[in-house]
């Protein structure tokens, strides 16, 4: 049982007591709010708490989570107004009559401002859904003070007091900053770039994670010069075949990389201008440069410390301070978790919505399905996309075995890079599946344009347990980039060359 | 079309007009400028319990088509005496988007006698304005 404690102040709600609600959510994200309206949908009287710290630079948003605000949808928007900005330089060789070519440029503020409207409006729509679907939003800090009350802090200080019988904890997590001189006072992170309220110039990204990356892309593209400190590997945890196709292409655009380095200290000059110095860790050699903005994406930490967990009993917190909870019950029966906050899950906000969605109604709808955390496609939005599912080629190496897997693989040019010249270099997919029988596909990888939109059918197909020679009889949708995989007839063991011929035989 | 708006929005205005049992204050304004509305009770003296018919414009700084709608709307009513203007940023009125289960911007309701007579929602063209315009101050015949 989880009440054990006894207390003398607040009656709690115990056995057959009444609590506030039959379940709090703490953390008004991708994962807090899928759960807190499915609850609702199956009655449940239900609070949500949402509070930003403001980030070292100052900078906060409005409900809805890292996704909405500082995430997913503007790196969307900024990818795409990256992208945009490419297409109005490919279109004069498709015969478009644009006026000096040369004089096309980003305008920050107004890229900010309408990223920064379109954010807004989500806040608000957000905030009206909760109201609608009465469930109760308060704007504060949560922790525990006994396992079943919350305590929020309000901006003006005040606190707020509230029992619940089941309580989910969907905090998500913040950019970290590495443990060097001026990396707090000078250096700005995701939660900033967004809002930025001047144009970056010429930036440092310490970090070469999918957030470095997509960050690195579309500065570059915008006009901000980038260089990369790479720590380790681009991409970590990904194919790094893949990873290596992505950094290429962000090479080939002007994007530097610095490898095996780290950041040693951040200085501010009398110009406003900042000084980062580096060091190769594997030469020992160091460097530096002036920048006029460092972004650091050396990874995100769980806020799980501020939420007083011991307080709850809750202990299955790992080293890095996420929770560990398989089926997203933390070792007090009635406090869960959802999302980012989880030890060993995919951090994405789909699979946040999707498992908030599927424990609300397992609470309260006599539900009994559970999160399948396989096969959870993802892209990365860096200049040119890269879109996976499944397993990774090494991944899939190691649990089989070198002489149990087939990997199918080919290079490709899209149709509408012909004309403009564009590079199709690093326009690569292949396809990683068992050897045997069928050749059950166990991981698909694809960089390109687009990638996401490749991708997402394929997942589906993935989830039907899609074999080769399926795949290989599926006929294409001509002429586009996803039927390449429809086309996949070499093998790496084969040692064919996987470069195209020609279009279309 | 207006009855039935009528009849769905009803209770609302009653549970909005409840929210402030005190003295109501009937108020025609001198001179015709734009009310802001900032809170409820405004809300209630200046909309509800206007002689004059209202048109409420939900609008959101955030909001593209409502930068072009508001001034629009300002410009054609500021100079009638007949008809007034009224505007509810739905960041700081969150109640009142509630009650008038306004889902997006820019919304307008048009309000005489306390009653809501006519609703719409997004930009909508330049006739549609000085359509409802004209029948609220009384230059058409209501549809």
């Amino acid at each position: 049982m989880c009440c054990s404690r006894k207390t003398s102040v607040t009656p709690l709600g115990g056995e057959d007591g009444t609590f506030d609600y039959d379940l709090a959510v703490i953390g008004g994200g991708s994962g807090g709010l899928a759960c807190a309206k499915e609850a609702v949908n199956h009655g449940a009287r239900v609070a949500v708490l949402d509070y930003v710290t403001p980030s070292p630079q100052g900078t906060k948003w409005g409900l809805g989570g890292t996704c909405v605000n500082v995430g997913c949808i503007p790196k969307k928007l900024m990818h795409q107004a990256a992208l945009l900005g490419e297409s109005i330089h490919e279109a004069i060789s498709y015969g478009w009559e644009v006026p000096s070519p040369d004089a096309i440029k980003i305008n920050w503020s107004a890229l900010t401002e309408a990223v920064q409207n379109h954010i807004k409006s989500v806040n608000w729509v957000t905030r009206v859904d909760l109201r609608d679907k009465k469930i109760e939003y308060i704007n504060g800090l949560g922790e525990f003070k006994d396992p079943h009350t919350l305590v929020a802090t309000l901006k003006n200080g005040t606190k707020r007091e509230l029992t619940a019988r089941n309580i989910v904890i969907a905090v998500g997590g913040r950019p970290h900053y590495p443990d060097i001189p001026g990396a707090l006072e000078y250096c700005i992170s995701s939660d900033d770039i967004f809002s930025l309220g001047h144009p970056p110039g010429k930036t440092l990204v310490v970090g070469a994670g999918y957030i470095g990356l997509e960050c690195a892309g579309f500065l570059n593209s915008l006009g901000f010069s980038a260089t990369v400190l790479v720590r380790s590997v681009p991409l970590r945890g990904f194919d790094q075949q893949m990873a290596l196709m992505v950094t290429n292409e962000m090479e080939e655009r002007g994007v530097a990389f610095h490898h095996k380095c780290i950041p040693l200290s951040v200085e501010k000059l009398e110009s406003g201008q900042l000084k980062a110095r580096w060091q190769n860790t594997e030469t020992g050699e160091q460097a530096e440069d002036v920048f006029d903005t460092v972004l650091m994406a050396t990874g995100r930490y769980a806020l799980t410390k501020a939420l007083n967990l011991p307080a709850a009993g809750v202990t299955a917190v790992t080293g890095s301070g996420k929770i560990a909870a398989q089926t997203e019950q933390t070792d007090v029966a009635h406090v869960y978790a959802v999302g980012d906050v989880l030890e060993g899950r995919p951090e994405l906000t789909p699979v946040a919505i999707h498992a908030g969605r599927l424990l609300a109604r397992r609470l309260f709808a006599d539900g009994l399905q559970h999160m399948d955390y396989e096969n959870v496609a993802t892209t990365v939005f860096t200049p040119l996309e890269y879109g996976c599912v499944g397993l990774s080629e090494e991944a899939a190496l190691d649990r089989y075995g070198e002489e149990s897997i087939e990997v199918y693989h080919a290079f490709y040019k899209p149709t509408e890079f012909f004309i403009p010249q564009r590079n199709i270099r690093n326009c690569y997919l292949k396809a990683v599946a068992e050897r045997g029988g069928a050749q059950r596909v166990l991981g698909l990888h694809f960089v390109g344009p687009v990638a996401g939109e490749v991708i997402q059918g394929f997942a589906a197909a993935i989830k039907c347990g899609l074999t080769m020679e399926q795949l290989m009889n599926t006929v294409g949708i001509h002429p586009t980039v996803a039927e390449e995989f429809t086309r996949l007839n070499i093998t790496k063991r084969s040692g064919k060359d996987p470069n195209p011929a020609s279009c279309c035989s | 079309m207006s009855k039935a708006i009528c009849k769905g929005l009803r209770s609302p205005i009653r549970s909005l007009i409840n929210l402030r049992r005190a003295k109501t204050i009937s108020t025609s304004l001198v001179h015709n400028e734009t009310i802001l509305v900032k809170n409820n009770e405004e809300f209630v003296n200046k909309v509800m319990n206007n002689d004059k018919p209202v048109i409420v414009n939900f609008h959101a700084e955030w909001c593209e088509p409502c930068k072009i709608l508001t001034p629009k709307l300002k410009e054609l009513i500021e100079p009638l005496d007949n008809l007034d203007l009224a505007i509810v940023d739905v960041e700081d009125n969150a109640e009142l988007v509630h009650t008038f289960e306004v889902k997006a911007v820019p919304a307008v309701i048009a309000v005489k006698n306390g009653l809501i007579v006519d609703k719409f929602i997004g930009l909508v063209d330049a006739d549609m304005i000085t359509n409802l315009i004209d029948r609220m101050s009384g230059k058409k015949k209501p549809s």
